[in-house]
């Protein structure tokens, strides 16, 4: 028994104005402008490096300059990083995993060596989201991969996932990781989509065909063949009810599937500080109903990102932002013009939602937003 | 298999360091996760599955799913997905549940 | 136990963490069990390391899917602190410093 480790159980509660839960793009804009509104921040990701899934979009984004377009996802993280430094009242946690939030108030950290209980006044949740399964024959064999897995393994380390590749999905992620993966040398048989469309934008998608890489729409995969790995797969085309069609299967050869089937927003903090959840389909799965400004049907938490519905990173850093300064100012504190920049804010994310593909969003936001838009 | 050349990344060179899979030497990148180190090595199989004896492999890469919970320096149940590698870690592919350490 | 035909994806594995598949998925309904929750507690699926992560929306899609229910309609399983696995020696630790 080592007598010092009794002794050192004590009572570290520390008290903060505003925890922020995740250091992707829309934790890092949440806490940057807690920051500039002077409030005590504490920020708080279960990795070492700040940019969550950033750290591995190498592609530039679209959209606005006030959200970076023009700029890769990898070079993100360090231009908020570099502002953040300047602030005394930011701290950082890193390897620090969001155990539990209870009913006092306390959220509970965890490093994989101790607890630690805070008492914050006010909870960001950007926790981000985690990949959707697919149900098929032998999904579980290694080489069957999600598309996030590849594009760590790939963007972040170096090393290929394999020699030939079937990607699973036609969202922008699916073409992304695609189009990665021939740039990195690596074989890409094909890209199926069980819907009859594709679902990402038409440039990714263009830049796939010019590779030569066939996407096959209304088709689906049944199987993943091999014993201790892939080593190649059964695909059939779906009719209108997204069944397969018998006879139209057949094989494919390859040692890597990658599933690019959607995220789901992890919002198990949210469950656990009692927010209102509702299933909306077009945000990924169950999210907090909110009002316009991020805050929950629990007036301490706030949403941002993924954690309030899967979109992109531009938007996850608009949701982020708007967060930060709503939480801040529900303390008395704000930045100056931080009205003025709430305002703006809010036109940049109905122009990103803006667009074809920004409809199923902006519907999937207006069922999950509350009634006119503010609590009560 | 690793990346040599990429149009748009510069990996790092970094130090690399000697860990052993199931008794056999390989060598890895410091600090990079354990799977990834496996995986430029070939090793695609890191565990086999609690009842069925099924083969799993690195999945998530997030820390997230339990594909790849390996058994490193005798400690069961490591998310080899994040855990950063170590000079002369000893990595093992877990069957089952895994087995506390006993000392 | 109820008979039911069987299908071709039942073997699928569905919670990776306990290696439960859709066809013992599909019994555990056709036997009454119509929430996650009371799933989990008779097969352990979603029990395991991940805490539902991977299997939690399969399932509550099978259930939708089997009951003629809108996905919504499907109540959620109770989330429970921790997020992720704790090591033993952290909760023995407790808020210590080493």
């Amino acid at each position: 028994m080592r007598q010092a480790e009794t002794t050192r159980t004590v009572n570290l509660l520390k008290e903060v104005d505003v925890a922020v839960i995740g250091a992707g793009p829309a934790g890092l804009a949440a806490a940057l402008a807690c920051a500039e509104a002077g409030v005590s921040t504490l920020l708080i990701d279960a990795n070492d490096a700040p940019g969550g899934q950033l750290v591995k979009q190498t592609h530039k984004f679209f959209g606005s300059e006030r959200q970076h377009a023009g700029t890769r996802g990898i070079q993100i993280p360090s231009l908020f990083t570099e502002k953040l430094a300047n602030y005394p009242n930011v701290e950082i946690m890193w390897n620090t995993n969001a155990s539990g939030f209870y009913d006092s108030g306390e959220l509970v950290l965890e490093d994989e060596k101790r607890f630690m209980k805070i008492l914050p006044k006010r909870m960001i949740v950007a926790a981000g989201a985690s990949e959707r399964f697919l149900i098929f024959r032998n999904n579980d064999l290694p080489g069957v991969y999600g598309a996030g897995a590849v594009q760590t393994l790939m963007n972040v380390y170096g090393v290929v996932p394999g020699d030939r590749v079937m990607m699973i999905g036609s969202g922008n992620i699916g073409l992304i990781v695609s189009y990665q993966l021939i740039q990195a040398g690596v074989d890409v048989a094909a890209v199926v989509e069980a819907a009859p469309c594709i679902g990402g934008y038409l440039v990714h998608a263009a830049k796939l065909r010019r590779a030569g890489v066939p996407i096959l729409t209304s088709h689906t995969v049944l199987a993943a063949h091999g014993q201790e790995s892939v080593t190649g797969a059964t695909i059939a085309e779906v009719d209108k009810e997204w069944q397969p069609m018998p006879g139209t299967e057949r094989e494919v050869e390859c040692d890597v599937i990658c599933l690019a089937v959607g995220l789901m927003p992890l919002v198990d903090v949210l469950w656990h500080a009692g927010c209102e959840m509702k299933y909306v389909p077009e945000l990924g799965g169950h999210v907090p109903v909110r009002d316009e400004n991020m805050r929950t049907s629990n007036p301490k938490v706030y949403a941002a990102g993924d954690s309030g519905g899967v979109e992109e990173a531009s938007s996850a850093m608009v949701t982020g932002e708007i967060a930060g300064i709503s939480a801040a100012k529900s303390l008395g504190h704000q930045a100056p013009g931080a009205d003025a920049r709430l305002a703006q804010l809010k036109a940049d994310l109905a122009a990103i939602r803006s667009g074809p593909t920004g409809e199923k969003i902006s519907a999937g936001v207006r069922c999950a937003t509350v009634c006119g838009g503010v609590w009560e | 298999m690793r990346l040599k050349e990429h149009p748009i990344l510069d990996f790092p060179a970094g130090r690399e360091v000697v860990f052993t899979f199931d008794g056999k030497e390989l060598r890895g990148i410091e600090g990079e996760p354990i799977a990834a180190a496996l995986h430029a090595s070939g090793v695609r199989v890191l565990r086999h599955s609690p009842v069925s004896g099924r083969a799993r492999g690195f999945f998530c890469a997030i820390g997230n799913c339990s594909s790849c919970l390996m058994t490193v320096d005798g400690m069961p149940n490591v998310r080899v997905c994040t855990e950063p590698l170590k000079e002369g870690m000893v990595v093992e592919t877990q069957k089952g549940h895994g087995h506390l350490p006993i000392d | 136990m109820t008979d039911r035909p069987k299908r071709h994806d039942d073997d699928v594995i569905v919670c990776r963490c306990e290696d439960v598949t859709l066809g013992e998925i599909r019994r555990l309904i056709s036997e009454g069990y119509h929430t996650i929750d009371e799933i989990k507690r008779i097969s352990r699926a979603g029990m395991g390391q991940c805490q539902g992560r991977t299997c939690r929306h399969l399932i509550a899609r099978e259930l939708a899917r089997a009951l003629g229910v809108p996905q919504e309609e499907v109540e959620m399983p109770m989330f429970r602190p921790p997020t992720r696995p704790v090591l033993l020696s952290t909760i023995a630790r407790g808020e210590g410093d080493e």
